[in-house]
């Protein structure tokens, strides 16, 4: 893993990218505002499947879901570039992994909700609480996107020996 | 002056920045991230929806959102002051310390206009007039700035 972020760091791009000063700091600030509409509307999906909100019914606020999705893609791109740029400070990171997980983690869960829990949940109706499951999903879902978020700020301060 | 250059030098932010242990500086930094999602996560949902541009969920449904708003506001006003304190007498002369602290303000404050006017109200039109909708543009605006400015200072600290 190492000697392929040793090439990754002898690339053309990967030297280019990281020569550019102020493309570091860019990306931070896109990746904190990314963060912001990624757990801004996927929390309150998932506190709304939690039993929070009644009264706001599911659907109109999977209308919203598309900025959440925005966000991750701000954020997935970002982040590759950091990767790029930096490929040892991650890839040799287990914090930086468990952050990889956890996005699994709740990429898995939402699917899972999409797939199988949506279409019922979508005819709910929106005062009621919600069943077990959507409660699991909920919680899952927003304990994971925290989790991702812990990892990629401690990054620098877990596991560094300290 | 003295007292700023007094806080930025006391056995507290010597602690804190000083400390091996993950839960002092470290902690805080991720506190006010944490606070920073929550806060501008929510305050996001809201002016989005009404600037009309995501979704048509009924406006007054939103109200428990603000709830929301003002917990991320007091993480990040406690975690806020503490970073403060570590670096106090370089902050009060740095111009980008200024623009996030305006830039926090004014967004609030057009939040809690944009609730007034356009959620609170009982039978509040569900299309929002356009005075509402250039304070909810503006409050995006603004944490957008407060966002790029708080990155900035971290950079700025670290050439001072």
């Amino acid at each position: 893993m190492l000697e392929f972020a040793a090439w990754v760091e002898s690339t053309r791009i990967s030297k280019t990218l990281f020569g550019m000063s102020w493309l570091w700091p860019a990306c931070e600030s896109l990746h904190f505002i990314g963060l912001c509409l990624l757990i801004g509307g996927a929390g309150v999906l998932d506190l709304r499947l939690m039993g929070m909100f009644r009264g706001l019914p599911i659907r109109h606020i999977k209308a919203m879901m598309p900025w959440a999705i925005g966000g991750f893609l701000i954020n997935a791109t970002t982040g590759t570039l950091f990767l790029i740029m930096q490929p040892h400070l991650y890839l040799s990171s287990a914090v930086w992994w468990s952050k990889v997980a956890f996005i699994v983690v709740a990429a898995v869960n939402a699917l899972f909700f999409e797939t199988r829990l949506a279409l019922s949940a979508l005819s709910m109706d929106p005062d009621a609480d919600t069943p077990r499951a959507l409660k699991v999903v909920g919680a899952c879902s927003l304990f994971s996107w925290f989790a991702v978020l812990y990892c990629g700020r401690m990054l620098p301060y877990l596991g560094t020996g300290n | 002056m003295a007292f700023f250059r007094s806080l930025q030098n006391s056995a507290f932010t010597e602690w804190l920045l000083g400390s091996d242990s993950i839960w002092t500086y470290p902690t805080v930094l991720t506190l006010h991230t944490v606070g920073m999602a929550i806060l501008v996560g929510a305050s996001f949902v809201v002016h989005l929806r009404v600037l009309q541009v995501a979704g048509d969920v009924p406006l007054r449904r939103l109200l428990p959102l603000y709830r929301f708003v003002w917990i991320g506001f007091a993480i990040n006003l406690l975690s806020g002051l503490l970073l403060f304190v570590t670096e106090a007498a370089d902050r009060v002369v740095d111009p980008v310390f200024y623009l996030k602290m305006g830039s926090i303000a004014v967004a609030l404050c057009l939040g809690v206009i944009v609730k007034r006017r356009a959620i609170e109200p009982q039978g509040a039109p569900e299309v929002t007039t356009g005075l509402s909708r250039s304070m909810a543009a503006a409050s995006l605006a603004l944490w957008t700035i407060a966002i790029v400015a708080g990155r900035l200072m971290a950079y700025l600290k670290s050439a001072a």
